[in-house]
């Protein structure tokens, strides 16, 4: 069992973060939420969770912009990142892994499978 | 000059040539021949000459001792003696005719008094012989004067013969010399034609011929703009490179037409791959939000306890949702699909567009309320009945009212119409907003699908970015077209132009 690990959930689709800030609470998980890239960026200084979960289509800053700038920031390097995207082709997981994500889930989202690579991130 | 005519001209050069070469052999051969035949003549004249004057002589002795004989003695001549002597003299005399008909005109004259001499001398000899046996034999033979003169004249004749053999044989070496001559000069000189031409035709051929090869290989290593110039020649060759530069231009021009086919196929392709994509995506998004909440409430149950009921209630209410805009999305795929092989069908009635405008606005109205927009419907009841799909007609502007009503917050949204003055049949009917507007970049791919599944856009303002699409198809279907024009952050708006009667435009069209 994760025990308060907090992450961050990067989402613009109401709904959808919903659902999901709802879903990780009930595994365990402290759920911060952020609505585009640039929120994203500032939260991870300021907060410093143990992972996040990156949408990658955002308003105003996008997940690949944010995760490449969130790898040139010394102070945020160290945070690991999960695409979480609706884009489901091959390309698309080369480019999230490119623009410096740790690892990549696609919309539907197979949430135990997205625990384990939580898990796997976030072990120290 | 073309290469048939230097042919040609060679050819006939040669022909003539040969032909001078024929010719003179023949007038060579006629020549000598000629000359010939009279050198032979003169050679048997002189001959004969000989023989005539060896004869007379013969004849001379033997009448000068039977004259000797007949005044010494009684001597008689028996009658075989007789004819033999006749027979000689008639031989002399066959021998001097025959000698005249060997005689040319040359020697004409000297035969002449030849003739007169001797025809006196053989006749006096005859007249010898034949009273020789008389008793009253009187005959003085020993004047020598008629032989003498006979015998100078034979041998003038005789020289003369001689001097005309000498003269035909000169001839006869001349016109050998003169055919041998000139058979090498036209020998030598068809040699040097020949050569010359051959030498020119072969030089000029080889070199067009390299120019033809050097753009067939050129062409062939893919210059498809290589074209053969410098062939001044309006001949076969010229002909030949005009054709090759109009094949390669030809070529050039398939290959190009080939090539933008494959590109317009391979961009035609490259859309669908995209598309394809932006279907998955638009898919995923509302199908993550059914599956999630589905896994969520089914883990919930399992859960110790009371089930909250609200909460529950809401969260079926967002699967719904979900699934409704799922089902859209479908249903607009399908719309575009349709338009797309050709399958969509109009079917036309009279209405009146005032009337359908009205339940579209009115439909949007709930949603007005949400951004805190107006929405102004400008009287439209002068605007003729249209005779077109009514269905389609409604979609249009339920689409542009919707998207009004989404990019726009506490403004206002307005639906104006009229009739074009100056393009009559045809009605103009504009949604204007006061929203977010587009640039110029947006506004450019703003009735491609998917285009605003950028999804900032789609996410804040919801849709499948396919309405607008479909708008535009359904436009072109319905025989009209629609326009935009829109500034960021000083709204848009939609004008679309139909014709008031269907029927009557594709009549005329």
């Amino acid at each position: 069992m994760i025990v308060s690990k907090r992450v961050l959930l990067v989402e613009d689709n109401e709904l959808n973060r919903d659902m999901m800030v709802r879903r990780l609470n009930r595994a365990g998980l402290e759920v911060i939420s952020a609505a585009n890239g640039q929120q994203a960026l500032n939260i991870m200084v300021l907060d410093q969770p143990n992972v996040v979960l990156m949408d990658m289509n955002l308003p105003i800053m996008d997940g690949w912009t944010a995760s490449r700038r969130a790898r040139e920031d010394d102070r945020i390097r160290h945070i690991p990142i999960i695409a979480l995207t609706a884009h489901a082709m091959e390309a698309d997981r080369l480019s999230a892994l490119e623009a410096g994500c740790d690892d990549y889930a696609t919309k539907p989202v197979d949430f135990p499978g997205l625990l384990i690579k939580i898990e796997k991130l976030t072990r120290t | 000059m073309s290469l048939r005519r230097r042919l040609t001209l060679s050819l006939v050069t040669i022909l003539i040539l040969f032909a001078v070469n024929v010719g003179t052999h023949f007038w060579g051969s006629f020549a000598r021949n000629e000359s010939m035949i009279a050198y032979r003549g003169s050679v048997n004249a002189a001959q004969l000459s000989k023989e005539v004057e060896q004869l007379l002589q013969d004849q001379r002795q033997q009448i000068l001792v039977l004259a000797t004989l007949r005044e010494t003695t009684d001597d008689r001549l028996e009658d075989t003696e007789l004819q033999q002597a006749e027979d000689a003299i008639t031989t002399i005399n066959g021998k001097i005719q025959k000698l005249g008909r060997l005689s040319q005109s040359v020697t004409e004259l000297p035969y002449d008094q030849l003739w007169e001499s001797s025809s006196y001398l053989l006749k006096r000899w005859l007249q010898f012989y034949l009273s020789y046996n008389k008793s009253n034999f009187e005959m003085n033979m020993n004047d020598p004067l008629p032989f003498l003169e006979t015998s100078q004249r034979l041998k003038e004749l005789e020289e003369r013969q001689a001097f005309i053999a000498v003269q035909r044989a000169t001839i006869i070496v001349r016109t050998i010399s003169l055919t041998d001559r000139i058979t090498v000069i036209a020998f030598f000189s068809s040699i040097f034609l020949t050569a010359t031409l051959g030498f020119f035709l072969v030089r000029y051929t080889n070199t067009s011929l390299k120019r033809l090869k050097k753009g067939t290989e050129r062409l062939g290593g893919g210059d498809l703009n290589y074209r053969i110039d410098n062939i001044d020649d309006t001949g076969e060759l010229g002909d030949l490179a005009d054709a090759f530069n109009v094949m390669s231009s030809k070529l050039r021009n398939a290959i190009y037409d080939v090539r933008s086919a494959k590109d317009s196929a391979d961009e035609a392709n490259a859309a669908k791959s995209i598309f394809l994509a932006n279907v998955s995506h638009e898919l995923r998004t509302p199908l993550n939000a059914i599956i999630g909440y589905s896994e969520m409430l089914h883990d919930e149950l399992g859960d110790e306890g009371e089930v909250p009921r609200l909460q529950f209630q809401e969260d079926l209410y967002k699967i719904t949702r979900s699934g409704q805009q799922l089902l859209t999305l479908i249903d607009d795929l399908l719309d575009l699909s349709k338009i797309e092989t050709g399958k969509m069908s109009l079917h036309c009635e009279h209405f009146k567009p005032t009337d359908i405008l009205k339940e579209a606005c009115d439909a949007l109205t709930p949603m007005l309320r949400n951004n805190d927009n107006t929405l102004e419907l400008a009287d439209l009841r002068g605007l003729p009945t249209l005779y077109n799909d009514a269905t389609k007609f409604r979609q249009i502007f339920t689409n542009l009212l919707s998207n009004a009503n989404k990019f726009t917050k506490k403004g206002c949204i307005s639906v104006l119409g009229r009739e074009i003055p100056e393009r009559p049949g045809w009605i103009e009917l504009v949604v204007r907003d006061t929203g977010i507007g587009m640039d110029e970049e947006q506004l450019s791919r703003v009735f491609e699908a998917f285009v605003q599944a950028d999804s900032s856009t789609s996410a804040n303002y919801g849709g499948t970015g396919l309405g607008l699409a479909i708008c535009r198809e359904f436009c072109d279907l319905m025989g009209g077209t629609i326009e935009v024009r829109s500034q960021a952050g000083e709204g848009s708006s939609f004008t679309v132009v139909l014709p008031t009667d269907l029927a009557l435009t594709h009549a005329t069209a």
